[in-house]
């Protein structure tokens, strides 16, 4: 934190109307958020009702965890995201750890095995990228694109693009299961992201994260191993991958194709995430407010009867504004 | 063999008028049964023309009911499916209609329907949890294009087969049905490994995949027939047959997409032949339960709507109703 707050010193001194910028788009944020929600829950019919807000909840729980995945990657490749690093694979690495638990529990391997396996395959996706981004030097944007790509073929390789069924009882509690009037998959998302926020914005680990990506020749000087951490938050999130994709095998009983389509919400996200935040960075907090508000916004239009086909396009106009509006606020 | 074929003929028969007896039976007698009631409709996806009609007759039917419909169409994803049917169970409607899916990610999520106390109907899903499944008769579809391409192939040969969708209810019923007729003529041999459909770019897929098939089973190999358990990927293979110069292999499926029963009329196109389904009628018939049931009358466990087999002998007197409209 200190060899960031030495970095951002200087620039704080003419803060004025830039300050001024910022705060407005964050409450901007807010209010249009709630605004959202308000307007939902007066046309939307159940919208407002306890079993609804939970459903969306439990379904945003999927897409948080990958988007905490991505947050991370944000955090210590690039606060600012538009020339820091990104990981194109994370949604794919899914699909394929996916795979690789339902074909394992398929061939009779059982969860004590197959479990691990999914891990390790999010986690050897993670240090490929770490390889290509960190030690080869590509550019994320390519490597983690190159990535995406052997993580897709290698799924299809697996599941020969069919659907592979499993069905345990780990499976049931985790699709079904409740504890105290709340969903297992609510459990997921809310024991990850209290765990997320207490390491990324309380413990060293992620302060060094956040120094690495907020200002990479700082941190050097500052002793930290830059490398180290950014191979690490490739493969936490390829960690996070594999976590996740238990609980999509559990809550569609098998590995589907068209995991790899959830790339755009994740990316969506992470990316208006960071609009929740003061100084406009990737946070675990944000992401789960932004993972939340997209998942409300599919939950509204389907209860107000607009086509899934919308939430695509609102999720990249979302993705537009974010970034045309933080590096005008950071620019200004 | 031909034996066969006409006793299938004739059960055929009997069974469409028993059918549609039965479709003919929950008649509703109100002019607006479902005023006041709010009925979910949840679609895997819309993309392809089976779909979409049975879709829009599901819809069309239930307005004209005088339901309120909220129907969400999953795009093809199985996630936004089951996101969709939590969305519905939170909004307790009169009644659920799901059409179409994967049978192994949908039954855990059928059943919440049930227990959450929705009346549950499916289109083309057969599933323990429906109350109803209005649905052409599969078994019959399977057994009538099987027979088809063994009466083509002179019951000898080799065939290739998309089996990309065994999950999918429908699909299983067909390809169970052609090896079930298969077993019959063990001259006739089904290549392996099978080929894999998919969905999206269903076409491009098939014409390259029916492309090395054709490559490595030449004009000499008694190759004569692809079959798939719906036409969309048939369509690939046609043109791949046609691309390659073979008159020896035609292509057979099932839905009578229209530019696929066009294919069939066509003379000179190698489709064989098609079984076609009445998709809209199909969902109108879906919506006609869902009433009967709200009005407390009786419901049979399934609906069979009639399909036609349109083959290159009768498609210039059964195709007109099946093709593209002008």
């Amino acid at each position: 934190m200190s060899a960031l707050s030495n970095v951002k010193g200087p620039k704080s001194t003419r803060a004025g109307s830039k300050t001024l910028a910022k705060l407005a788009i964050r409450l901007g944020a807010f209010v249009a958020f709630a605004g959202i929600l308000v307007y939902f829950a007066m046309t939307a019919r159940g919208f407002t009702s306890p079993y609804n807000l939970m459903t969306v909840v439990e379904q945003s729980a999927i897409l948080g965890l990958l988007a905490f995945g991505m947050t991370i990657v944000f955090a210590g490749t690039g606060t600012d995201v538009q020339r820091g690093g990104i990981d194109l694979s994370l949604a794919a690495n899914a699909g394929l750890c996916a795979a690789v638990y339902a074909v394992m529990m398929r061939e009779g391997y059982g969860n004590g095995l197959a479990i691990p396996a999914a891990l390790i395959t999010g986690m050897v996706v993670g240090l490929l990228n770490g390889i290509a981004v960190v030690s080869l030097r590509i550019i994320p944007l390519l490597g983690t694109l190159a990535v995406m790509n052997i993580a897709a073929g290698l799924e299809l390789t697996l599941t020969e693009n069919t659907v592979v069924s499993v069905s345990t009882p780990l499976m049931q509690v985790i699709a079904f299961g409740k504890f105290m009037g709340i969903s297992t998959l609510a459990w997921c998302l809310i024991v990850v992201s209290m765990l997320l926020v207490w390491v990324m914005h309380f413990h060293r680990i992620g302060m060094r994260v956040y120094a690495v990506g907020g200002h990479h020749e700082a941190a050097r000087a500052a002793g930290i191993d830059t490398g180290r951490y950014i191979y690490g938050a490739y493969i936490f999130a390829g960690f996070l991958a594999g976590v996740t994709s238990i609980l999509i095998v559990s809550r569609l009983s098998s590995s589907t194709p068209g995991t790899g389509l959830m790339l755009l919400p994740i990316l969506a996200a992470a990316l208006l995430g960071t609009v929740f935040s003061r100084r406009f960075i990737p946070t675990i907090g944000g992401t789960l407010l932004a993972a939340l508000f997209i998942g409300f916004l599919a939950n509204g239009f389907q209860l107000l009867g607009i086509s899934s086909y919308w939430v695509a396009g609102v999720q990249g106009a979302l993705i537009l504004l974010v970034v045309a509006v933080t590096s005008f606020a950071k620019n200004n | 063999m031909h034996q066969n074929v006409t006793i299938t003929r004739r059960t055929l028969l009997a069974a469409t008028a028993m059918i549609t007896l039965a479709v003919a039976g929950p008649a509703v007698a109100q002019d607006k049964p479902l005023a006041g009631k709010v009925v979910g409709v949840t679609v895997i996806g819309t993309d392809h023309h089976w779909d979409l009609m049975a879709y829009q007759g599901q819809i069309d039917q239930l307005e004209e009911l005088g339901a309120e419909v909220i129907a969400l169409d999953a795009g093809r994803n199985d996630q936004t499916q089951i996101s969709q049917i939590q969305t519905l169970i939170a909004q307790q409607p009169d009644a659920i209609i799901e059409q179409l899916g994967n049978l192994d990610v949908l039954n855990p999520w059928l059943e919440r329907i049930t227990q959450a106390g929705i009346p549950l109907f499916t289109v083309d899903t057969a599933t323990p949890f429906a109350i109803n499944n209005t649905t052409s008769n599969n078994y019959n579809i399977g057994a009538e294009l099987a027979l088809q391409i063994v009466q083509d192939m002179g019951g000898a040969g080799k065939v290739a087969v998309f089996n990309g969708f065994y999950s999918v209810p429908v699909c299983k019923i067909r390809y169970d049905q052609l090896m079930y007729v298969l077993q019959s003529f063990p001259s006739i041999e089904v290549i392996q490994p099978e080929l894999r459909d998919v969905i999206p770019n269903t076409v491009q897929q098939a014409y390259s995949d029916a492309t090395d098939i054709l490559t490595q089973y030449g004009p000499d190999s008694g190759l004569k027939a692809f079959w798939a358990c719906w036409d969309v990927p048939m369509m690939g293979a046609t043109q791949a047959i046609e691309a390659a110069g073979r008159t020896d292999v035609r292509t057979y499926g099932v839905d009578g997409s229209p530019e696929y029963v066009e294919m069939v009329a066509n003379p000179d196109s190698q489709a064989g032949a098609v079984a076609a389904q009445q998709p809209y009628e199909i969902g109108k018939q879906a919506a006609l339960n869902v009433a009967a049931y709200l009005t407390g009358q009786p419901v049979p466990p399934f609906s069979f709507v009639p399909a036609v087999l349109i083959n290159k002998e009768n498609a210039g007197e059964l195709a007109a109703d099946f093709l593209p409209k002008q």
